[in-house]
Order: C-alpha cells, then structure tokens, then sequence
C-alpha cells in the first residue's frame, strides 16, 4: 500500500494548524552583533533540559523513593544496571550545566540590559525559572539518601524556619515532620519527579511564547540611536548555528560525565551525627557561606533572620529589576550595571571562600 | 544537492543513534558471568562462618543438601566509585566516546558547509520577493559585504 505523505501532512496541517507555525519560522529573524553569542545560551538550556527528562525517567524506572530502598536503588543502578553510573553521572552534569547555563543566560540579559520595556514578564518568568531550577536541584541532591545529602538536607529545610511566622510551618512542610525523614524523602521524590516539572513547563510555555511574542532585543545604544540591526533568518541560518553548539555541548557534557562520575556516600543514618565538610551543591555555596559569617545573635534578633531576610530581599529585587533599573541608558542603568559585576564577584568570592 | 548533503546527515544522525538504542535493548544484567561474580560476592559476605570450617561440609553427596543461609542485610561501609563492570564495557565505552566525537567533528563539518550555502542564499536574497520587508535589510557582520 503506497502512502501519500502529502496527504498525511495536510492531515495533520488541518487538526495542528502547522503552516502558520512553519511560516512564522521562515519569518522569524535573530539579531546580529557583537553580544549575539548570548542568543545561543538559551536553546542550550533546553538541550540540558531534555537530557534532564530522558536520564531521569531512565533512574526513575529503578529508583525506591523509601527509606530502605533510596540509597540501595541507586547503588543498584550503579553497579547492576549496565552503565547505570554513566546514566547518572549524566543527569547530575546536565542538572549543573543547566543551571550555569540559566545563571549565564540571566546575566547576559541583565549586563545587555535585555530586560527594559517590553520584556519585563520575560525577565521575571526567567527568574522563576533558575529558582525552580535551583529548587530542582535541592530536591534532587537528598534522593541517593547517603550520609551528606541528608545532613545538607537538614540543613537547608531548617533555613526557613528563621523567618518569623510562616518559617517554622515552611521548614515542617519541607520535610514533613520536625525533622528529615523517609517522609521528606517521599516528598521531596514527589516534588522532584511531578510537581516541579509540571511547574517548569508550564513556566517555560509562558517565557518562549514571550520571547516570540516580543522578539530578540537589540543591544540599547542601536535601539536608542534607532539604527537598523542586521538579522539572520532563524531557519536554517540560526538554527544550523545552534545545531553546532548543541554537538560540542553534548559531547563535553558526555566526557565530564565519564571522566567525573559522582560516586555513592554511606547510606543516611538518621541517628548519626552530621559528618565533617558538609556541603551543598555549588549553587547554593556563596548562600551558604553566607549565612555562615552572620553571628548567631544579632540584637533581638538572630544572625540566620538577618542573613535571610536579606537574602530573600535580594531576590525580591532582582525579579523586580526591570521595574527598579527603568532608565537604563542612563547613570541608574550604569549603577544596576555595576551591581550585577559586583553580585557576581561576591557569588564567586564566597563560592570559593565556602570551599577552603 | 541538498537532497544528498540531507542524506548524509540522517545517516550519521542514525549513526549516533544505533548504540544509544542498542545499550537500551540490553538485559538488565549484563551476562551470566557478573551475575555469577556477583552471587560469589554475596554467598561470600553470608556465608563466611560456613567456609571457614570445610570439615563441617558434607562428604557424600547422598546427604540432603543444608539449609541456605539467610540472607543478611549487608550493611554498606564504603562509598560506591563509579566503575566498568568490566574489559568489555570499558572498551565499548571508550570506542563509542571516540566514535561519538568522530561523528560530531564530520557532523560539524557538514553543517558548517549547510551554514555557509544557507547564508549565501540569504545574502542573494534568493527568495525574498520585491515586496518583502527585508528587501533592503542590511546583512549581518558574520555574512561580510
């Protein structure tokens, strides 16, 4: 039996509605300057995105969400199962490529000053993005239940209950109880494998459309000057460029993946003490070290509450930055310029100071 | 031309493909050799007291055969390192990691060339109509003059 495929394609055409998609495609153009390696940061989070979906759900098919069964699993996987470790290795490298590849792309945005008027709700989806991201990672760093996810856990659950009213039902929340249990465990597998895809998704929907909706910034001096930017079509001419970032990218992540592979701590003992040099994943570290030089009283209040407060502050005011830097050709563009260099020194600085 | 250039990178695109899909049709354990190490490995750790007095073993083999020992909990005292589970695996590892950069490195080529043709169609303005906006759009710094 010959199949016409046109017909099949005009099939799907009528029930999709495709044409329009594919016309907007030929249609669709990217700016061409000297900023525009930027672009490319967000397609290749994407990537990292789908190789998150396809190792996870290849370690979910294994993976016991139970006290007796979470470290045991994973050492299953990485023993039993045929290059189960690599499988892994690769979901952990892909979840912190990911995440550097959000705090890349964010910066870009905010250095290029992308984020000015209309793309303020681009911005501020983005920002939702690395927090769940971020959020992801927590969740996913207790699931192989060894010695130091458990204490990291414990520490990061009990961060919330610094803050006043809300902070102690926060931390029982988190882990569902007054303490981590086998039932944090179960919950955070839950918020790991259903509720924070879900909410990434649909995050994700909003933020591309956006992003269409708007269409690529152009830098400020040639929107100020009204200067016509050049574009390249973004089929094939970017898409192709894109394709070759893609295979350089899979093939480091695959490599480190091989030559890096994490291994599997002592299974958790609920009753043991915390080991020594317990440490989050390298995200989080400046935000450790952080709460770790405020001094335990500080007046009426504790040093954790301050440092908090602060912290959530900060973050209040970067998901509200376009709003809060809306002049940015001028000298209060410049100081959001500066403080963005500085936010980043002071990341690294206490990244590396947390290491030593 | 395109026909053929299209051709080719479905091939290498299947090419990449194959063994990711022939580790996924792989059993569970990888051959009756590991699974027999790894019984070994256990009868070994429940077992011991056994082993360490053969006089106690059955002579004959009329004798019915004793109790297997039940097994206990082992209770993990070392971290696991990631590791081949064997010569094999890491043969195969290291050849498909140098097949696959192989493959990015021709794939790569080949869309360089696609990169190139596709830019200088745009250049031409090959199908812009007359009326299109992009008529008298000027070119990107990456395209030249």
């Amino acid at each position: 039996m010959k199949i016409d495929l046109k017909k099949v394609g005009a099939w799907f055409d009528d029930r999709l509605a495709l044409t329009p998609i594919f016309k907007y495609m030929t249609k669709k153009e990217v700016p061409q300057h000297s900023h525009s390696i930027w672009y490319y940061t967000g397609s290749s989070i994407l990537l990292f995105l789908m190789i998150q979906i396809v190792t996870g759900i290849m370690l979910a098919l294994y993976y016991k969400p139970t006290l007796e069964g979470a470290t045991a699993s994973i050492g299953r996987i990485m023993t039993e199962l045929p290059l189960g470790w690599l499988v892994r290795s690769i979901h952990s490298w892909s979840a912190t490529f990911m995440i550097a590849f959000v705090m890349v792309h964010l910066l870009a945005i905010w250095f290029t000053k992308s984020y000015r008027k209309p793309r303020e709700a681009t911005w501020m989806t983005g920002m939702m993005l690395l927090v769940v991201s971020m959020v992801f990672g927590f969740t996913g760093y207790l699931l192989p239940w060894d010695d130091l996810s458990l204490s990291a856990t414990k520490v990061g659950t009990n961060i919330p209950a610094a803050i006043p009213v809300v902070g102690k039902w926060v931390t029982q929340f988190l882990r569902g109880g007054d303490d981590v249990t086998g039932d944090t465990l179960t919950r955070f597998f839950l918020f790991h494998v259903c509720i924070l895809p879900l909410v990434i998704f649909a995050i994700l929907v909003v933020h591309i459309l956006l992003v269409q909706k708007e269409g690529m910034s152009v830098p400020l001096k040639d929107e100020i000057a009204k200067k016509k930017v050049p574009a390249l079509p973004f089929w094939p001419n970017f898409i192709l460029r894109e394709v070759i970032i893609w295979m350089v990218l899979l093939g480091t992540l695959l490599t480190l993946a091989l030559v890096f592979a994490p291994s599997l701590g002592l299974p958790a003992d609920l009753m043991a003490p915390a080991p020594e040099g317990v440490k989050p994943e390298w995200y989080f570290l400046f935000l450790f070290q952080t709460l770790k030089i405020f001094p335990a009283n500080m007046g009426p209040v504790t040093g954790e509450f301050v440092a908090v407060v602060l912290i959530l502050l900060a973050v209040v005011a970067i998901f509200f930055l376009p709003f809060l830097d809306n002049k940015p050709d001028k000298k209060k563009g410049k100081i959001f310029t500066w403080l963005g260099v500085l936010g980043v020194i002071y990341a690294i600085v206490f990244s590396i100071w947390s290491l030593l | 031309m395109r026909a053929i250039r299209f051709i080719i990178l479905v091939a290498f695109a299947a090419l990449v493909l194959s063994p990711l899909t022939a580790a996924a049709q792989a059993p569970a354990v990888p051959d009756a050799k590991a699974k027999a190490k790894l019984e070994t490995e256990l009868s070994k750790t429940t077992a011991a007291p056994q082993e360490a007095k053969p006089e106690v073993k059955p002579a004959a083999p009329a004798v019915p055969a004793a109790k297997k020992p039940i097994k206990k909990e082992v209770v993990r005292t070392e971290p696991i390192v990631p590791a081949f589970s064997g010569i094999k695996e890491q043969t195969a590892v290291y050849v498909f990691y140098a097949w696959l950069w192989l493959s990015i490195v021709i794939l790569i080529y080949f869309l360089r060339l696609w990169v190139k043709e596709a830019d200088r169609v745009y250049k031409a303005k090959y199908y812009e109509p007359e009326e299109s906006p992009l008529k008298d759009h000027p070119l990107p710094p990456c395209l030249g003059d």
